[in-house]
């Protein structure tokens, strides 16, 4: 799996925790998912655990404090997808 | 070190099921404080209520700590609850640490929200805390009604033309005629409920 097709399945993952889908669609590895698409952070661990059955992967505490850009969270799970792969 | 960090939690908005399978509370909850909340002075505090209780004193912590630690990243199971109390009318307390800081937090829970606030006094003296019902539960609606609240809420205190502006962090800054105010502040908003915090204390004014 590559960066791109990760990222076409982050924003099925993203998606009902983002209010506005128009962000959303136009997402880059830059985008910040508090900042730029105001996720709330009580939604963070939603996102975690949805990512973790999306890729069936597990993330841990370390990694999980990284996924706050968009292309930390593909770091993270082509990492976790390369561990268990 | 003078911050302030508070948090909010919509408990219509919050998912009971998932809460309390240990997937999901056990990335929030070190074990030890899943122990913690088998203490008997708890025991009307329903798991669920108990979870999303830690979650917002750690995000409270995580606000008056990135006030001086610009690098910190949120990991809620690195912020250790080391005691909770129950008192009577849903209101707790406790204490918890991250690192080397140690601090204190003030909840109260009501039928529709948990409301945090901490500080590195067990006194909260000084410390305002409030929450408020708003209209609207989108993102825009809830940031300008939160700025609102809060300087609606300094009015009723201080005269003067009050402001909150956005630090390069992101975090709120409180101006007075146009100079910064050294009164910190913590925002916060979730569901159809808003809340803010300052820190009065009267040695950084």
């Amino acid at each position: 799996m590559n960066r791109n097709t990760v990222l076409i399945e982050l924003k099925k993952v993203l998606a009902p925790y983002t209010e506005n889908k128009e962000l959303l669609n136009g997402i880059t590895e830059e985008t910040d998912l508090m900042k730029d698409l105001k996720i709330n952070s009580a939604n963070l661990v939603d996102i975690i655990i949805d990512a973790e059955s999306a890729y069936n992967i597990e993330i841990d505490f370390d990694s999980a404090e990284k996924m706050y850009l968009v292309g930390n969270c593909i770091d993270v799970i082509l990492d976790k997808m390369n561990q268990s792969a | 070190m003078i911050s302030t960090g508070n948090d909010i939690v919509a408990l219509g908005s919050i998912n009971k099921q998932r809460t309390c399978e240990p997937r999901f509370y056990s990335k929030i909850l070190s074990v030890v404080e899943q122990q913690l909340y088998h203490q008997p002075e708890l025991a009307a505090l329903p798991f669920e209520n108990y979870i999303w209780l830690l979650w917002s004193v750690k995000e409270s912590a995580f606000k008056y700590l990135k006030r001086n630690n610009h690098q910190l990243v949120f990991s809620p199971v690195k912020i250790n609850v080391l005691t909770v109390h129950a008192h009577p009318d849903q209101h707790y307390s406790g204490s918890l640490r991250f690192e080397q800081d140690n601090l204190f937090f003030r909840s109260i829970i009501t039928n529709d929200w948990i409301s945090t606030v901490v500080n590195e006094d067990d006194n909260f003296e000084y410390i305002f805390n409030d929450v408020q019902q708003i209209e609207h539960n989108d993102y825009q609606h809830q940031s300008a009604a939160v700025r609102k609240f809060a300087l609606d809420k300094l009015n009723t205190f201080f005269e003067g033309e009050f402001k909150l502006e956005k630090s390069e962090l992101s975090l709120p800054v409180l101006m007075r005629d146009g100079e910064l105010v050294n009164t910190p502040v913590s925002l916060s908003h979730d569901g159809y409920f808003v809340a803010c915090s300052f820190n009065f204390n009267p040695t950084v004014q």
